[in-house]
């Protein structure tokens, strides 16, 4: 061997060791994980137009807290923001390009419990893809059409038409029901179940009249002139936000609010697309931020305000627990295998902003509270809030283990 | 079910009616004279409602200042539409008509997207017509008899305006017979651009006063623009009485269906319209070969 040969060995020996090292240690610091990907496909547009964008506004928010801290696993979110605009087709559509083109690890949505229904059934169960819902809240997804990739941290429809039967079982005078829903999976669900509970809860309740004006209808005259004629106690309506704004408008100068008692969705979506609520109606909610006295709830309502200048709605607080609930799902099982984290999910109990809830195993869906309370003008906010609020738990409303067996053993057998 | 009822029902259905003439009389006009079907027309009465909570909430003014300043400002819209874009299709096929409307309810849906947001907007009806007039039992809301009397002066207006003045003659002369016209050394462009503003007003005022009945928001257009469709096909193309006529029988027959059969209550319209295509293809007031104005 000539003696350069030796001494450039040498060198690059001792170089390879050093670079070999450093690579070692360093490897931690500079290697780039793929983000987890989430496709949040939700109605930004439509008759839902404010409830979709306010629970995408705190998904957003949320997502930036987790990459602020670290994100989940050492891994950023990467959110897929997507409108699936209130109709079937477009839903399916953007959710199979969430899936199939976009690749994403875990769905978050819908808000139509009709397009959400479908998502569920066509891509998150065709394509096993995790689904969390956080608004869309048809008990189908969880009894009836139920897959193992589906989770609900709403109360479904029976427990919402449950809760609000329950409380309105309680006023002696309220015999003679008309209800108002609308024409789609949600409408006729929990109306349904309002129906179902309150003539078990008070065999005396006869319903007069049941009107299903289709969503989006935007003149309501009729409908409430035929409510008036029938002479109802109470009108039990799920209406939500531009429709139940027209409705309230259109019904005013009838009088409406001082002939019958009237019963109504009052989350803050609705109540400011609403500005001439009246007060005393029973309205019901699935966890305003002014519902519970909890620290962590404030904190969001607070940042959620300073970042985007208006209250958060009941669905902006559920959509930020969907994704937590997602975060903690993914850490548990320490991956983000589907299998792995759907293991995790089932029997869950996490500590949310409204308060602990529990992902029942058999149904995936979460024993989470529904509020009901009487509308009250409040002058803090631009907005009519509830008072005297009843919080029902969720163990009180949801349909037991055996009621689930029940309704999905009749729905095969037809 | 009394008698009360039955007016009650009556009264609703001709509370619907009204709005449905103002939505549609725009559109059937443009169409009896200029001969083309205006997919804008939607987007347009969208901008009057929005117009008309800007110029109440924002600027302050008082409703019915609002009100026809957002008819006027929609139709100084349709007017810049027509010179600048729609002048020079006039003698395109009837896709490339469609086309260029339809591309203007987008581009005019997004301007708005842009402007207003997403959010729902409110106006209230003014203090002088928010109550009801009550007869007995019966009760009517007096904004709806506010649009009823606005339908009715639209309508008489029209009248008025095609068969006692010299413009409005001429164009009646222009829809007849466009060459005889244009041989007598009228100007046909600015006849249509007058015309086409003139319905164009219509559909801004239809949204202004629209605006404080539900909620104002971005695809309001495309809620009203199917039954406006309707309206005008069962009437007539071109004929406002057989727009007024149709939109009567249409609001009335939502308003028993909802009552009495409500299983078929929303598709009565088309059910109505799917009848008078059938038996009657030019409308029920319309002229086989053309409208008559």
């Amino acid at each position: 061997m000539s003696r350069r040969g030796r001494v450039l060995g040498g060198r690059y020996l001792v170089l390879s060791l050093v670079v070999l090292a450093f690579a070692a240690v360093a490897t931690p610091i500079t290697a780039q994980q793929p983000p987890i990907k989430i496709g949040v496909a939700g109605d930004l547009s439509g008759a839902a137009a404010s409830i979709g964008q306010a629970w995408a506004d705190a998904i957003k928010m949320g997502a930036d807290e987790i990459n602020a801290s670290g994100g989940i696993l050492g891994r950023k979110v990467a959110l897929s923001i997507r409108d699936t605009e209130f109709k079937v087709d477009v839903g399916i559509r953007e959710a199979k390009d969430l899936v199939l083109r976009e690749k994403v690890n875990f769905l978050l949505g819908g808000i139509s419990s009709g397009v959400s229904l479908a998502t569920s059934t066509s891509v998150s169960k065709e394509y096993k893809v995790i689904q969390i819902a956080s608004v869309a809240n048809t008990h189908r997804q969880t009894v009836e059409l139920f897959q193992r990739y589906f989770f609900q941290v709403v109360p479904n429809t029976f427990m919402e038409g449950r809760a609000a039967a329950q409380v309105a079982a309680k006023q002696q005078a309220w015999k003679n029901y008309y209800t108002i829903g609308y024409d789609y999976e949600f409408g006729r669900m929990q109306a349904g179940a309002f129906v179902e509970t309150i003539k078990k809860l008070r065999p005396d309740v006869k319903i007069v009249g049941q009107h299903w004006p289709p969503v989006g209808e935007t003149d309501y005259t009729p409908y409430i002139t035929s409510i008036l004629a029938a002479k109802p106690d109470v009108v039990y309506s799920n209406l939500f936000e531009a429709g139940l704004g027209a409705f309230v408008k259109q019904a005013l100068p009838y009088g409406f609010f001082q002939k019958v008692k009237f019963v109504s969705f009052a989350d803050v979506s609705s109540m400011m697309a609403v500005p001439e609520m009246p007060e005393g109606i029973l309205g019901y909610t699935r966890g305003e931020f002014y519902c519970e006295n909890l620290p962590e709830l404030k904190k969001f309502t607070e940042a959620f305000h300073a970042r985007y200048k208006y209250y958060p709605v009941s669905y902006a607080v559920m959509g930020y627990d969907s994704l937590f609930v997602l975060k903690k799902a993914i850490e548990q099982a320490k991956s983000i295998e589907t299998d792995a984290v759907i293991k995790a999910l089932e029997g869950m109990t996490y500590d949310s902003l409204r308060g602990k809830f529990t992902i029942r195993a058999s149904d995936h869906q979460a024993d989470v509270p529904e509020y009901v309370g009487w509308t009250m003008k409040d002058p803090k906010y631009p907005f009519v809030v509830l008072k005297d609020i009843v919080k029902v738990p969720g163990s009180q409303i949801m349909l037991t283990e055996d009621e689930v067996k029940q309704m999905r053993a009749a729905a095969t057998k037809k | 079910m009394t008698f009360a009822d039955v007016v009650g029902q009556f009264l609703s259905g001709l509370a619907r009616a009204g709005v449905l003439f103002l939505i549609a009389a725009g559109l059937s006009f443009i169409f009896g004279v200029v001969k083309i079907v205006n997919f804008a027309h939607g987007a347009l009465y969208m901008v009057g409602a929005f117009l008309t909570f800007s110029y109440t909430k924002t600027l302050g003014m008082s409703f019915w200042v609002a009100v026809l300043l957002a008819a006027v400002s929609v139709a100084v819209i349709g007017l810049l539409m027509e010179i600048l874009i729609f002048r020079r299709v006039y003698g395109r096929p009837v896709a490339d008509q469609l086309l260029l409307t339809f591309a203007m309810v987008l581009i005019i849906h997004d301007v708005v997207r842009l402007g207003y947001g997403s959010n729902l907007r409110s106006v209230s009806r003014p203090p002088l017509l928010a109550g009801a007039v009550f007869m007995g039992d019966i009760i009517f809301p007096s904004y709806y008899i506010f649009i009823v009397v606005v339908g009715v002066a639209v309508l008489a207006g029209f009248w008025a305006f095609l068969h006692k003045t010299r413009l409005g003659k001429t164009i009646r002369a222009a829809v007849g017979n466009r060459e005889m016209v244009a041989c007598l050394g009228k100007p046909l462009p600015w006849l249509f651009t007058v015309a086409f503003a003139a319905g164009v007003f219509v559909d801004g005022l239809a949204g202004a006063i629209g605006a404080p009945l539900g909620g104002i928001r971005l695809g309001m257009d495309f809620d009203i623009i199917i039954l406006a469709f309707a309206t005008v096909i069962v009437g007539g193309f071109g004929s406002l009485p057989g727009t007024a006529l149709a939109a009567f029988i249409i609001g009335e027959a939502y308003s028993f269906g909802i009552w009495l059969m409500p299983a078929i209550a929303l598709s009565l319209p088309f059910i109505i319209m799917a009848a008078v295509l059938i038996v009657r293809p030019w409308g029920l007031l319309g002229r086989s070969g053309g409208g008559e104005l």
